[in-house]
């Protein structure tokens, strides 16, 4: 190994610690006691391992409001599956007139930042009696079909179209064609698909605190937020990292075993 | 693009099927096609019309109405943007918003850019050492919220004892109107990389190694390929990332300004966007919040304009 390459890697090691440093300090402060988290100067790693904060921490979120961020995010990504795979399956394959047209009103406001929407949404959601409901917390969510279409369209318009001819030629009629033949090959694009919109509905603050952030349906992002303020001074500062850790552990998973597909999802869809 | 794909996929369900059905059946053919197309597409199309236009549409027409969402809205005609003009507050958050793209746009994307470059290698175990560098995309804005605000605590954050070891007396950060801007921008900064950094990771492996080799030969050393090679070469991701960075400082920050300081000390980092979501969600006045969100977005679209042009003038010289 050459010098050089030696330094690179020293480098490389050096900027990732760097960048993954807050998190890992997350991970250690949330094991101290409270006068060690709040010791001057600060340790980096616990002197005494405190593994009660986790106990406290998931009494301050609740058991309630775990369940909460799965009924959300995993609502989120069935409705949008259920309607997104044969929007995208008709958008790639089946001859329509219409499709041009189609594509062009989806890509249109995918420029426009989700904050934009949030008033009129809230209106909308308010009028069809939902706030404060599950429902209101999801639909509207859910609703936001422009980067599932594209996704599953973009991968099923790349499937080998003799595939699907032949099915065709054999007289299976679109909907057999689309759950028989182009569906279990879009195993990937599912990958891609549940990783990116699981991670992003579990991180979602600003929706679930507006639509119900009420203590029944509150989610662990509405939760964890008030801490960033210290309106639980009373509390060791310890619990609330901690908390903040088990509100990350999911998606952390997630994103480690998906990481590739993720990865591919975000760079290849709707950016370029 | 669009087009392209419609027409192959007409013309091989046309022109390729052997037995030759006959006008009839190609007119059937067609017609069952077009019923299956509607039926997958409509219940999707449905969510995002009434989830994503009517609230787009709405949120233009709500600009010229007063309305507090209990009593009927009334039309107030331009009302609403005369008084967004004569509105000190919504100066400030504006220059707060400007700020905000002036501290974080640059920074992320010079950044990004260079550790890119550095992680874009064969070398083995890059592989594993990139997890390292996508870690804070885990990070939701509150978790962030929580973990910033105590490494960022004026007495006993890390942030501060770092700088007493140089000799350095740090702010109270986040409850200094100087220093909380520059905080937030710097904890935006680190949850934004990781994809800033994969967008010009996929722009680096689009380049042919051959345009490094010849230069290596004509003796370019490192700087000079990284800055006339490199650099130019992934300038359409550049222009990308501007943009999505744009919005975001824009208008994600709002959310994390919501969270650590909602929007203070002294309205230091209200930008805009929270100006407008306070306006909506605190006070009830949807109409002229939504004239201030319309008119965040004509910010945006100015800057994204701006960002084209300065892409197109430069690739012209």
């Amino acid at each position: 190994m050459t010098l050089r390459t030696l330094v690179r890697y020293a480098t490389l090691l050096l900027c990732g610690l760097l960048m993954a440093a807050p998190l890992f300090y997350l991970l250690s402060a949330s094991l101290m006691s409270a006068q060690d988290a709040r010791a001057f100067p600060p340790h980096l790693l616990p002197p005494n391992v405190v593994w009660h904060n986790y106990a406290e921490a998931y009494e301050f979120l609740s058991a309630r409001a775990i369940v909460n961020s799965f009924v959300f995010s995993i609502g989120i990504v069935a409705a949008q599956l259920v309607i997104s795979i044969p929007a995208g399956f008709a958008l790639a394959t089946i001859p329509f007139r219409w499709t041009g047209l189609l594509l062009g009103v989806i890509l249109v406001p995918m420029f426009v930042p989700a904050n934009m929407t949030l008033i009129p949404l809230y209106i909308i959601t308010y009028q069809l009696g939902l706030v404060g409901t599950y429902a209101g917390m999801i639909l509207p969510v859910a609703g936001q079909t422009a980067f599932a279409m594209l996704l599953f369209r973009q991968f099923f318009a790349g499937l080998p179209p003799g595939l699907i001819e032949a099915a065709r030629l054999d007289g299976a009629g679109w909907p057999r064609v689309l759950t028989l033949i182009a569906l279990p090959l879009a195993r990937p694009a599912l990958a891609a698909y549940c990783s990116i919109s699981f991670l992003t509905a579990w991180n979602t603050y600003i929706w679930p605190q507006v639509v119900a952030p009420d203590r029944e349906h509150q989610v662990m992002t509405v939760a964890l937020a008030p801490l960033a303020q210290g309106q639980y001074t009373l509390m060791s500062p310890s619990v609330g990292l901690a908390a903040a850790v088990i509100s990350m552990t999911p998606v952390l998973i997630i994103f480690l075993a998906f990481q590739k597909w993720y990865i591919k999802g975000v760079v290849g869809t709707g950016l370029e | 693009m669009v087009a392209t794909v419609t027409s192959t996929a007409d013309g091989r369900a046309v022109g390729t099927s052997p037995p030759a059905p006959g006008q009839d059946g190609n007119r059937r053919r067609r017609r069952r096609d077009a019923w299956a197309a509607t039926a997958f597409v409509t219940p999707s199309m449905l969510a995002f019309g009434v989830f994503v236009i009517v609230p787009a549409l709405a949120g233009l027409g709500l600009s010229f109405f007063s309305w507090d969402l209990f009593t009927p809205p009334e039309w107030v005609g331009l009302d609403n943007l005369a008084r967004l003009l004569g509105d000190g507050r919504m100066w400030g958050s504006l220059w707060v918003t400007l700020l905000f793209v002036l501290l974080g746009v640059v920074p992320t994307i010079v950044v990004g850019f260079v550790l890119a470059v550095l992680l874009n290698t064969r070398l083995p175990g890059v592989e594993a050492l990139r997890v390292l560098y996508l870690a804070p995309m885990v990070a939701s804005s509150a978790v962030a919220a929580v973990l910033w605000a105590y490494l960022y605590d004026g007495r006993t954050g890390i942030a501060n004892s770092i700088l007493r070891w140089v000799g350095i007396d740090g702010p109270a950060w986040l409850s200094d109107t100087t220093w909380a801007l520059p905080a937030l921008s710097l904890m935006m900064i680190w949850l934004a990389l990781p994809l800033v950094m994969l967008l010009y990771l996929a722009g680096l492996q689009r380049i042919p190694d051959d345009i490094y080799a010849a230069a290596a030969l004509d003796g370019a050393g490192l700087w000079r390929r990284l800055w006339s090679i490199t650099w130019p070469n992934v300038m359409q991701t550049t222009v990308l990332v501007t943009v999505l960075q744009v919005i975001n400082f824009v208008s994600g920050s709002f959310e994390t300004a919501l969270i650590m300081t909602g929007g203070g000390p002294l309205d230091s980092t209200q930008t805009l966007a929270l100006y407008a979501y306070r306006t909506a969600f605190e006070k009830g006045e949807m109409g002229y919040a939504s004239a201030l969100a319309l008119f965040q977005l004509v910010l945006i679209g100015v800057a994204v304009g701006l960002v084209r042009l300065a892409a197109k003038l430069r690739s012209a010289t």
